[in-house]
């Protein structure tokens, strides 16, 4: 069975080059791009990001990637948002300014609640025993953010917390073949590898 | 339980990784890609880059020592000092392999370039490098280029606060290099909800143990003790077991 290829978004937004080489560790094949012949043609497509909501929403719709990305996702095609990417998925962010988001999970991003900032070294919690993320049920990956999206719990598959006392937040939801991850499974040493490896398979089988 | 972290420091000159004493003697290690991968492989929390010429050079950020030690393949975080005085500097760095950035000229000359930075990249990546020491009336934060310590500027302290920085990096710079840490730098800090991370001098699990029981501190920049032993993160983390700390591992992927 050839690996799988998946296709990184390319919108100018952030380091992707950590993300193709941790595909490449990972064994697969990936395509940075923003056309939609080379995304049509991948397993998997990755909407990575770094920065604040507005700028890279801005970005999406100045690379025609909104409704590409929406048309996709209503069709089944698998895809995953890491990080900022995530928050994409959600219908609206507070951050900065009112911005709407891709509107294909149900949910808006604001602020923490408990601090100001999430950032280093956290447990991930696993809900609903989804597969996807079973591996990562309990280990330490890195996050780096300071907004957090709201969801219902039905698309809630991970949280984290600041400590004992916190309320746990999403950290990771998933609505059929769309997964977003908080953390940055691509600098979470081997635990984040793992979970990358088991999302991109356990998706790309699904798609 | 988010845990803080142990950040393992390349001090880079000239291209090469250098020991520093004080920022006044460099003793060359070797090539700063070959570190970076060692503290990937022992686990080290963050990994953080710093150019100290390039500032002081007006040379801008080292793009080409990024690229090389993020070629490297790290699955560590990577955070990158050196040369940032305009925003799209610190876009750039990102692009090519940073996930975090350090601003300390920034801070000084162009503060208003630091809220378009934290609008480009977000808050949480932008650090303040903060070369301190203690004064009889408080802290002095001292200038490289001046070589001159005065009170912290209100506009820093404005801007440390106002949510465009994540952490400050304390840096010990009159202990740089050797073996002690001042806490005042960390008791007498002008504002007690800033997140720090102190350098400079923290040389053995003890020390560490003493500025990581500081609620205000995030986490701790090592340098120039790591290179004396192998595994040295995960040693120094197996001693400092009583500490919120991610345990210590061996970063090692393997597919089965």
């Amino acid at each position: 069975m050839s690996a799988r290829l998946v296709g990184i978004v390319d919108y100018g937004i952030g380091n992707v080059a950590s993300v193709e080489r941790s595909l490449r560790m990972l064994g697969f094949r990936s395509r940075l791009s923003h056309d939609p012949d080379v995304l049509d043609g991948c397993d998997v497509i990755i909407l990575p990001g770094v920065g604040a909501f507005p700028g890279a929403m801005e970005a999406l719709h100045r690379h025609g990637m909104t409704h590409y990305l929406q048309e996709r996702a209503e069709a089944g095609k698998p895809i995953v948002g890491i990080c900022l990417g995530m928050q994409l998925l959600a219908d609206r962010s507070s951050e900065i300014r009112p911005t709407p988001g891709l509107a294909l999970i149900p949910g808006y991003v604001e602020p923490l609640q408990d601090a100001r900032w999430h950032i280093g070294w956290n447990t991930l919690e696993v809900l609903q025993d989804d597969p996807l993320l079973m591996p990562g049920d309990g280990r330490s990956l890195y996050f780096n953010h300071s907004y957090v999206m709201h969801t219902s719990p039905e698309y809630c598959i991970g949280v984290a917390r600041l400590g004992q006392p916190f309320t746990p937040f999403t950290v990771a939801v998933r609505r059929g073949n769309l997964v977003g991850l908080q953390f940055h499974p691509e600098k979470s040493q081997a635990a984040g590898l793992h979970i990358l490896k088991q999302v991109i398979e356990g998706l790309g089988h699904a798609g | 339980m988010l845990g803080k972290r142990l950040i393992g420091v390349i001090t880079v000159h000239g291209g090469w990784a250098v020991q520093s004493f004080g920022y006044g003697r460099y003793l060359p290690l070797g090539r700063p890609e070959v570190l970076a991968r060692n503290l990937d492989r022992w686990g080290a929390d963050e990994i953080l880059l710093s150019c100290i010429d390039r500032t002081s050079s007006g040379n801008g950020p080292d793009y080409r020592t990024i690229e090389r030690v993020a070629a490297a393949g790290l699955t560590t975080p990577l955070v990158y000092g050196g040369g940032i005085v305009r925003s799209q500097d610190g876009v750039a760095a990102v692009s090519a392999g940073a996930d975090r950035v350090v601003v300390d000229a920034m801070l000084r000359d162009v503060p208003a370039e630091v809220d378009g930075l934290a609008e480009r990249l977000g808050a949480q990546a932008v650090i303040a490098a903060l070369p301190v020491s203690s004064g009889p009336q408080g802290l002095l934060h001292y200038d490289y280029r001046a070589r001159n310590a005065a009170p912290f500027a209100p506009l820093i302290l404005d801007l440390l606060r106002s949510g465009a920085i994540a952490e400050a990096l304390v840096i010990n710079w009159r202990g740089e290099g050797g073996t002690g840490f001042d806490l005042d730098l960390i008791e007498r800090f002008p504002d007690p909800k800033i997140p720090l991370i102190p350098f400079g001098g923290l040389s053995n699990a003890d020390l560490l143990r003493t500025v990581l029981m500081r609620e205000q501190v995030a986490a701790a920049g090592i340098g120039n003790a790591l290179s004396y032993r192998e595994h040295a993160i995960r040693l120094l983390k197996r001693e400092l077991g009583d500490i919120a700390l991610r345990p210590h591992s061996f970063n090692r992927w393997t597919a089965n």
